[in-house]
């Protein structure tokens, strides 16, 4: 099942954290590149960042076989986020006769940098974030493949966005090392599992955004947080479009090895 | 630390050592080969869930201890469970009392479970994903961060952590994936440690496929059986490389390649 090149089809596109930041220029991207009659789900905690962004997108043309988008208002490390995510997608685009389904699990957080692994004494605090981090992307992608199942003329893409950090150990940065590794790897397995899902981690690079900004006031360690301070001074942060840009090439030219890690570098 | 004894004198010193999943499989060989490479002095604390095999393994180890003046402490522990975890670091503060003069502390992260094999669109649980995480991923990190401040960094006292490992945390495996994720989220957690805490030499190691019960489940799951290591063999493994000590701190290492 070969991209056609120009686009990515008549779509469904689900991505989660698309109120801001990387989630909300990969949905914007998105938006231009699937066909018409193609359905737009928008999955974050913050629905009136979702709605703003849902006025830009939808374009209801002549013939109503514009875009759709969807705004799903949900919390992914509860139960109910996810079915909630499903339920929009398996409504939106029952009448939709898509031809490509793209899942990109953006939404994760940084978790606490300030400190080092030998605090993480409180189990409930790893849990919960390996529930929002790991967990949840692992159950969404789950349900939405289940609802979306293998057949003739349906293409399916699953993007993990990933980071430098599944590959490669920060201090104080110990959870959000081990999701990302964790999440690295389980979608290896899905690409192993399934040949015909086209599965792709992909990592960003350093992009200008709230979580960096986060990381940038917080990160303990002292040479971690020069370098990042160091991106930021010197410019070499990347903007949320030229990285989505970027992910956008990839998923059109569908040449990637599925399961593998690309690094926005390595495009 | 090697180059300071003859070899055939080589041991773990006067040691602090903690074995989570004692009660069978590796973690009961590995006990029992601790014991023999301890000096007068050291402390075993066994770590699982059933009382009553630790008891077992703990009269096993009675006469040789006795002898030894080895110190084996058994704490029944659900260790999914934050009052589980909670308990072993509060028996390690206790016992430190009896132990004031080790001169390592060894901690060897290997309870674990296999998870429902199973294809990956099956897991659409949130609660069944994130408690099998619990206990095999944020357990052991919050034990091990537990027990490293009991035993805090002191000139003399080296301390060592071992993560009991697979060669599924560097590959995936289809129907695995809980498993495969636990090893490599672990695996990734480790290796921060090993890069935060100079101080601590943190050791991720996989032992093989073994005769113990989780290869049982395995077999009982998948239908497949593999030629099997009698445990005692990767048990022999990690002791010479506890005892040579050469290893790079976050290192993963096999079986099959030392």
């Amino acid at each position: 099942m070969s991209s056609s090149g120009g686009d990515l089809g008549r779509a469904l596109c689900v991505v989660t954290g698309a109120s801001r930041g990387f989630g909300r220029a990969v949905a914007v991207d998105l938006s231009r590149l699937v066909r018409p009659g193609s359905v737009l789900v928008l999955v974050a905690r913050s629905v009136d960042d979702l709605r703003a962004l849902q006025a830009e997108l939808a374009r209801p043309e002549a013939g109503g076989t514009g875009l759709t988008v969807k705004c799903v208002e949900a919390d992914l490390a509860q139960t109910d986020g996810v079915e909630r995510a499903v339920k929009a997608s398996e409504e939106a685009a029952a009448a939709a006769e898509i031809e490509h389904m793209v899942l990109v699990n953006n939404a994760a957080s940084l978790g606490d940098v300030s400190r080092c692994a030998q605090s993480f004494t409180r189990m409930a605090e790893v849990d919960s974030y390996l529930s929002f981090n790991v967990s949840s992307a692992l159950c969404l992608t789950a349900r939405l493949l289940q609802a979306f199942p293998r057949r003739p003329g349906l293409r399916r893409t699953v993007v993990n966005v990933s980071s430098l950090c599944a590959v490669q150990p920060y201090p104080t940065w110990v959870l959000y090392c081990s999701g990302k590794a964790a999440r690295d790897m389980m979608f290896r397995v899905l690409a192993e599992e399934e040949p015909d899902i086209r599965v792709l981690s992909y990592a960003p690079g350093p992009l200008d955004t709230a979580m960096q900004t986060e990381a940038r006031s917080t990160t303990a360690d002292p040479k971690m947080k020069q370098m990042i301070s160091d991106l930021f001074a010197q410019g070499r942060l990347l903007s949320c479009e030229e990285s989505s840009a970027k992910l956008m090439k990839l998923l059109l030219e569908d040449k990637f090895t599925s399961g593998s890690h690309v690094d926005i570098y390595d495009v | 630390m090697s180059d300071l004894f003859p070899a055939k004198l080589r041991t773990l010193g006067r040691c602090f050592c903690i074995i989570t999943g004692a009660s069978r499989g590796f973690g009961w060989a590995l006990a029992h080969k601790v014991s023999h490479l301890v000096q007068p002095g050291s402390v075993l604390l066994l770590v699982a869930r059933s009382e009553a095999l630790l008891r077992t393994l703990k009269e096993e180890l009675r006469s040789f201890a006795s002898e030894r003046e080895l110190h084996v402490h058994c704490v029944a522990a659900d260790l999914s469970t934050r009052d589980g975890v909670n308990a072993t670091v509060a028996a390690a503060k206790r016992e430190r009392a009896l132990a004031d003069d080790v001169d390592h502390v060894l901690l060897v992260n290997n309870a674990a479970s296999l998870g429902d094999i199973s294809g990956f669109v099956s897991f659409t649980d949130l609660e069944q994903v994130t408690s099998y995480l619990s206990f095999n991923v944020s357990s052991a990190l919050a034990l091990t961060a537990g027990l490293l401040q009991v035993f805090p960094h002191a000139p003399g006292r080296r301390r060592t952590v071992v993560n009991v490992s697979s060669v599924f945390a560097l590959q995936p495996l289809q129907s695995w994936v809980l498993y495969c994720t636990a090893k490599a989220a672990r695996g990734m957690m480790f290796r921060v440690l090993a890069q935060e805490e100079p101080t601590v030499k943190v050791l991720s190691y996989s032992p093989g496929p073994m005769e113990t019960e989780m290869q049982e489940e395995i077999r009982r799951l998948t239908g497949i059986s593999h030629r099997l290591l009698p445990c005692h063999e990767p048990a022999d493994k990690l002791m010479k490389l506890l005892l040579d000590y050469d290893f790079r701190s976050g290192a993963h290492l096999d079986f099959f390649d030392v």
